[in-house]
């Protein structure tokens, strides 16, 4: 069950294209797993095109000819439907299968190595070149993220099975924001774990215990 | 030449979409189906000169304003086959096709290495314009050729499998219980039934 869903206003900008491309990447996943906000965005769509295409044109601006554009692109010869190739979109790690969303089918292969942290926690990168990095981490029942708060924000989507992290239970397809003003150690007590697909713009920072000494290297873990 | 297309149409300015949304399908259906100019000069006179004021305002500049406007129109001339008037209005159809080339054209103007595209965030919502993720029937293997390897698939996979080929639910229906959308039952359909078919492979 779905209790975590991206704010409508992100809804919105998603579907009309103007929201930034990581964000929008976040909301594409969750909107393939959430039928609710799809059915937002179907909708959003909907009224983004009457606006666009609602009303009179303004007699004061003149329209360019475009009548030789019209012609040419009636000209054009009909071009083969592209056979679509089927995705994979199953992420492997130790054995285990996930399913993701279709949005992120793509990085099934451009996934670093998985690498083992501590606590039961395993990272895999993924690179999205200028819009940053992201990562999948699988949390092994009993896995834990040391407590943290955020210097920038951090964009947590759950994949597959549930974790807790002292603010809320999270279940698959929940989608949460996370800035400077929240504290929260994620933890899954789930017996199959936690998938997450997560991004931060800027480091953790860990706030408790022996963690703290893990602030310097913050960077190599999870951004 | 083009004899005879009137290039303004009587409805072209003085119509909102809601109002025209009926008529503009049907041309749409026409184009796609026959190709039929008259029809797409119907379409392209009421959707070009406002696609170009969008576009004006979103690139800041006529020619890319223009080279939006040519490739959008484009598209709706090739792939109106794929509209489908039951899913949605014209002018929602328009603006998807328009939102993506936008998104794609600002990505490689500014340089971005092109490995988010706009294809790729909005998939689901596209489906309006394609069933690309149907089964087809050679793509279907009958439940004796299922065996045992059956139990090998993902979970989810197998959930979904079981649901439509064992308890003979429609997509929708497995759409429903699941509470997943009907686009990742198809595709996890799709998915497990090529899994399955791989596996007969390999047990051959
Ligand atoms: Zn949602």
């Amino acid at each position: 069950m779905i209790n975590f869903h991206p704010e409508l206003a992100h809804l919105r900008a998603f579907a009309e294209g103007t929201c930034p491309t990581n964000l929008a990447l976040m909301i594409s996943a969750h909107v393939d797993l959430c039928p609710r906000c799809q059915a937002i965005t179907m909708q959003a769509q909907e009224e983004a095109g009457l606006e666009v295409f609602s009303g009179k044109l303004n007699a004061a601006d003149p329209q360019p000819d475009f009548n030789d554009m019209m012609l040419q692109i009636m000209q054009t010869p009909d071009v083969e439907a592209p056979v679509l190739q089927p995705v994979n979109n199953m992420l492997e790690l130790d054995g285990k299968h996930f399913a993701l969303p279709r949005a992120l089918a793509r990085y099934t292969h451009k996934t670093g190595n998985w690498s083992r942290l501590v606590g039961k926690l395993w990272q895999a990168p993924v690179d999205l070149g200028q819009d940053g990095q992201a990562n999948f981490i699988y949390m092994e029942k009993g896995g834990k993220v040391p407590e943290h708060t955020h210097k920038g924000t951090e964009f947590t989507l759950v994949i597959d099975g549930q974790f807790s992290d002292g603010l809320a239970d999270y279940d698959c397809g929940d989608f949460t924001i996370m800035d400077s003003t929240k504290k929260h150690m994620p933890f899954s007590e789930a017996d199959e774990g936690c998938l997450v697909f997560t991004m931060v713009d800027k480091p953790l920072h860990f706030t408790s215990g022996l963690a703290r000494l893990l602030n310097p290297f913050s960077q190599l873990f999870f951004k | 030449m083009l004899v005879g297309i009137p290039l303004e149409s009587k409805h072209s300015h003085a119509v909102v979409p809601k109002d025209c949304a009926d008529e503009m399908s049907s041309y749409l259906v026409l184009v796609g189906q026959s190709r039929c100019k008259r029809s797409f000069a119907e379409i392209f006179n009421y959707f070009a000169p406002r696609l170009r004021s969008y576009a004006l305002k979103q690139m800041g500049n006529e020619a890319l304003a223009m080279e939006l406007v040519q490739d959008t129109m484009s598209n709706v001339w090739q792939k109106s086959h794929l509209f489908n008037a039951e899913k949605g209005a014209p002018s929602t159809w328009i603006f998807t096709i328009a939102r993506n080339i936008r998104f794609d054209m600002l990505r490689k103007q500014r340089n971005r290495k092109e490995d988010i595209c706009a294809d790729d965030l909005w998939p689901v919502l596209c489906e309006q314009t394609a069933d690309v993720n149907e089964v087809s029937l050679d793509e279907q293997i009958t439940l004796q050729q299922l065996g045992i390897i059956f139990e090998d698939l993902p979970k989810k996979q197998r959930e979904v499998i079981e649901a439509i080929y064992i308890e003979g639910k429609s997509q929708q229906e497995v759409a429903d219980q699941f509470e997943i959308p009907l686009g990742t039952v198809k595709s996890r359909t799709r998915l497990a039934l090529q899994r399955l078919k791989e596996m007969l492979k390999d047990n051959d």
